[in-house]
């Protein structure tokens, strides 16, 4: 099986869409419902990928147990995904290594990666909205998304993310959950103050991948704004 | 102070490029990744207008953010990204003298010099159209990063000009400003869709936003639970 696609990424970074062109036969794997149209010479086959337990795994991911298989079964073909709301489509090729990616960040893989949940332990569940991470590696093509623009950064010492506005990483990188470095006042000044949550301090060399916007602040943004419950 | 505004215009944020010593307060809750030599410090002093801490408190319970992050170099060559909570863009205003009055929500960050006032109640008239607004007064010699809801566009005011007041991001105090309605009757600016506008007078920068937040927010609050 062919594990290198044929694909190109338009409208980057707001409505970002990923057009992937198949070879008879060739397969490519993406979460549900972010097939936005196709050639009719494509297959589409629902179907717990990597059997129940890995798809456990994912679902503690943060995605969808089902993973929806594209097949060209009957010649070449296209395939257009989107993500489900405005932002941007990065691709990764793996080559043998491993790429962390956040919880809601995959979008889809070619034949030669598996993906797997990871559970964090106490490192992912202080983090509040979840450094539920999970795991892509192997050999082909992973593509995924953000809310707002995608920025790369090389880290080559110490890097700091707020904990929500991570997409991926390499796992070359170390990385611990802490608070912001030089906050006085402690732990309870900092969380209800700071108003940043939880950061990963990333060590060591390699890429991560961070999104210029993040959906729980715009979340409690709208908050004031819905109705008060009326007894 | 270096700055680089990216992935505009919907998703900007505003890149800095740090020497040691170097500062820059933030909106709280904008930082997205940073170099490990730059420290944090939170206050409420001077957005809360001396208030304290208690002071702080009350003011977040009532839907106001008024801490502010103090994000300062150790070291040379730091990076430091942030962004606002709203789909749109950022700008750079250079204060040089005089005063900058700024739609809270608009007030992304601003260099150490400038100080900043939460207390200003110029706009107390606009809580009448029932939206938790509050305004900023920027004052010195500085950089000002203001974000918007959309894009923003400059409006060069010589005379008059109108204004939603949910369009407003930032104006120069050397504006005079009444609220009023838009149209001659009340109940037929507001069956106009148009609430509270801003009548502006004089001479001086305007920012305004292509989109309403308050709008936004009326759209999908009623399509949520009741909290």
């Amino acid at each position: 099986m062919v594990s290198t696609l044929n694909f190109e990424i338009t409208q980057r970074p707001d409505f970002s869409m990923l057009k992937v062109a198949l070879e008879a036969g060739q397969q490519v794997f993406a979460e549900p419902s972010a097939m936005a149209s196709m050639s009719p010479n494509l297959t589409l086959k629902a179907g717990l990928k990597g059997g129940a337990l890995k798809s456990l795994g994912r679902m503690f991911g943060g995605e969808s147990m089902i993973v929806n298989t594209f097949t060209a079964e009957k010649g070449p073909g296209e395939v257009v995904f989107a993500p489900g709301h405005i932002g941007d489509t990065q691709h990764y090729r793996l080559t043998g290594g491993s790429l962390m990616l956040q919880r809601g960040a995959y979008m889809a893989n070619s034949a030669g990666i598996e993906v797997t949940g990871k559970w964090q332990g106490a490192k992912g569940f202080f983090s509040g909205e979840g450094l539920v991470l999970l795991k892509a590696s192997g050999t082909g093509d992973l593509f995924f998304n953000s809310y707002g623009a995608i920025l790369e950064i090389n880290v080559s010492d110490d890097y700091i993310v707020d904990t929500g506005y991570i997409v991926a990483f390499e796992d070359t990188l170390q990385y611990r959950v802490r608070t912001l470095p030089g906050l006085r006042g402690g732990g309870f000044k900092r969380l209800f103050f700071s108003g940043e949550g939880l950061v990963c301090q990333f060590s060591g060399q390699g890429r991560v991948w961070v999104q210029t916007r993040y959906v729980s602040p715009f979340l409690s943004w709208v908050n004031p704004f819905r109705p008060t419950k009326n007894n | 102070m270096q700055y680089d505004l990216v992935c505009r215009p919907a998703s900007t944020a505003v890149r800095f490029a740090l020497d040691a010593g170097e500062s820059i307060t933030c909106e709280v809750g904008a930082m997205i990744a940073m170099s490990s030599g730059i420290t944090v410090e939170t206050t409420s002093k001077s957005r809360g207008g001396g208030g304290g801490i208690m002071k702080g408190i009350k003011r977040m319970f009532t839907g106001e953010n008024f801490f502010l992050n103090h994000f300062t170099s150790q070291q040379s060559q730091q990076t430091l990204l942030i962004g606002p909570t709203l789909l749109g863009d950022c700008i750079h205003h250079p204060l040089r003298s005089g005063s900058m009055v700024v739609q809270g929500s608009s007030w992304l960050a601003s260099s150490s010099s400038i100080d900043i006032d939460a207390t200003w109640r110029g706009f107390t008239s606009a809580i009448f159209s029932g939206e938790s607004m509050f305004w900023v007064k920027c004052s010195g010699t500085g950089d000002l990063f203001l974000s918007s809801y959309g894009a923003i566009y400059p409006i060069q005011v010589d005379g008059e000009y109108t204004v939603d007041t949910g369009h407003i991001v930032a104006f120069e105090d050397t504006l005079q400003f009444k609220i009023g309605k838009a149209g001659k009757s009340l109940i037929g600016s507001f069956l106009g869709g148009e609430g509270l506008v801003c009548k502006f007078q004089g001479q001086g920068k305007l920012y305004c936003q292509s989109h309403n937040p308050p709008s936004l927010g009326k759209l999908l609050g009623p399509k949520l639970k009741p909290r």
